[in-house]
């Protein structure tokens, strides 16, 4: 397969002509790939797409979300999961296969305003999605500070293996929770890291798409170079190497973020 | 339509001190509002009109939301100091109609289908108008739509083209629009090459007809470069073009 140069696009632009398969964010016309979003083109053996660089969550099976209770009904909680569509999390999940709305409340498991780490067990185009808190490292949140970023700077915020939230946790001694869908929690002993790790994350998403991103955040937060482990500085194009729509790598990143989150401090 | 007085002098030169086939000056802003998910504020010559894009989301009443694709409300604004004379802030029969035909011209860019039981609302306010809003609120929108991050087939550019002085010129102003001989408002997507709306007020014989519409796509298409460029920037700063 001929090799696809990168390119920045927006919607309506060809990224590519020929045998190409449309994976994200493109659409075949005729012989051409065409870009549906804003965002940079991406092609390998398998196929090619476009990062996105703007764009609302749009929920998927198997994604970690962190989403705020709104209300309950008697059989389930409502979750805003900063998407179009609100979640449910079944009370079944919680109180097991034999909870009865008479015997057990609800309302003292979790209650208006909690915020959860759920991910998204069902969901398709017909119906709102369904999630469960019934894996590990998933549950009610109980302290730290909330702040939403595009959903399409989640995957920036991680990093090239995790390295750039390793970065802002090891700096700002804080623990950082990141949602698929945007939310983020970050926990610190005291209230200078916490501000010093927001300050980061906003950094981030303000400036995602640009080079060098890593480095200027280490400068920031005042990281020697060689503290940090998985550095990825030495790239110029970071973002060529940062597998910001690759569902699977995200959620092993997710996965590590969360198991620091919870286990003794050990990574 | 009478015309009173010539609107294209000796030099060809139209009211404005444009030629025929010249644009106003337009100048696109990308986000400029924060708590909008997409937005853009576009000056078309004397035109100011700002584009505002929510969704995404969900859609309330629910019965008003579709099983598979979602819906697009869109809504067209004059504000009261927008014309010479105070305009009613109350929804006119004319916006009422624009708004419909904006929403009509936006709807076949956007891929309703990957976004069902949503809607997408889009605001279009004008703050000053001098003719040609509803072409100038379509590009803005369209750009606010890019924005946004929805998925779309295509931009869509709108410039309008007309008849003045029996002469075919692009992008009618309100003393053209007002005096002149026609006006034919056109929404094009550029790279698909097809037509989203196509309006004709006054009279054209139908030779007269295929040159303005030519000349109307001309127009979209030198709206479209800027509509680009202003994207460009806002996400891509300097670093324009390809990146190995």
């Amino acid at each position: 397969m001929q090799e696809v140069k990168r390119k920045y696009v927006i919607p309506g632009d060809i990224v590519a002509e020929g045998n190409f398969k449309p994976l994200g964010n493109v659409f075949r016309n005729g012989n051409s790939i065409v870009a549906t979003r804003i965002g940079i083109t991406e092609s390998n053996k398998d196929g090619t797409k476009v990062i996105p660089l703007s764009g609302i969550y749009f929920p998927r099976v198997n994604d970690i979300v962190i989403g705020k209770i709104l209300d309950h009904s008697s059989l389930s909680w409502s979750v805003d999961i900063n998407s179009c569509f609100s979640a449910h999390l079944p009370a079944q999940d919680i109180f097991g296969r034999d909870f009865s709305p008479a015997h057990d409340d609800m309302g003292s498991q979790l209650s208006s305003g909690d915020v959860i780490v759920a991910r998204i067990a069902i969901f398709d185009r017909t119906r709102d999605p369904i999630l469960t808190i019934q894996d590990k490292d998933l549950g009610k949140i109980p302290t730290g500070e909330l702040l939403k970023i595009s959903a399409t700077r989640v995957p920036r915020l991680i990093g090239k293996r995790g390295s750039m939230i390793q970065t802002i946790e090891q700096a700002t001694s804080t623990r950082v929770t990141i949602g698929q869908n945007g939310i983020i929690v970050v926990s610190g002993k005291d209230k200078e890291g916490t501000n010093l790790a927001l300050n980061a994350i906003h950094i981030v998403e303000v400036e995602a798409h640009t080079s060098n991103l890593t480095q200027r955040i280490k400068q920031l937060l005042n990281v020697p170079e060689s503290d940090v482990e998985n550095d990825d500085t030495q790239n110029n194009h970071e973002i060529n190497e940062t597998p910001m729509n690759d569902d699977k790598v995200i959620s092993n990143d997710i996965g590590k973020e969360m198991g620091m989150m919870n286990s003794d401090g050990t990574k | 339509m009478v015309q009173n007085r010539s609107l294209i002098d000796e030099s060809g030169k139209r009211s404005d001190g444009r030629i025929i086939d010249e644009l106003r000056e337009v100048k696109i802003n990308v986000g400029i509002i924060r708590n909008a998910d997409g937005s853009a504020l576009i000056e078309f010559g004397k035109n100011k009109i700002i584009a505002a894009v929510y969704g995404p989301r969900e859609v309330h009443p629910k019965h008003m939301a579709l099983s598979d694709r979602c819906v697009i409300r869109c809504r067209y604004h004059m504000s009261p100091f927008s014309t010479d004379t105070r305009k009613s802030p109350a929804p006119s029969r004319r916006e009422t109609e624009i708004s419909k035909v904006i929403r009509e011209a936006l709807e076949p860019a956007v891929m309703l289908e990957d976004y069902p039981r949503a809607a997408i609302d889009i605001f279009i306010e004008v703050l000053q108008a001098d003719g040609g809003s509803r072409c100038a609120g379509i590009t803005a929108a369209s750009v606010a739509l890019a924005d946004a991050g929805i998925n779309m087939r295509d931009m869509v550019s709108a410039c309008a083209a007309g008849k003045v002085d029996d002469k075919i010129v692009i992008d009618i102003n309100d003393t053209e629009d007002k005096e002149g001989g026609a006006d034919m408002p056109v929404a094009y997507m550029p790279n698909l090459k097809k037509i989203t709306l196509l309006q004709l007020d006054g009279e054209l014989n139908p030779s007269e007809f295929n040159t303005c519409l030519e000349e109307g796509i001309r127009g979209c298409l030198k709206v479209y470069e800027i509509q680009r460029s202003s994207l460009m920037e806002k996400y891509f700063g300097n670093e324009k073009g390809l990146k190995e």
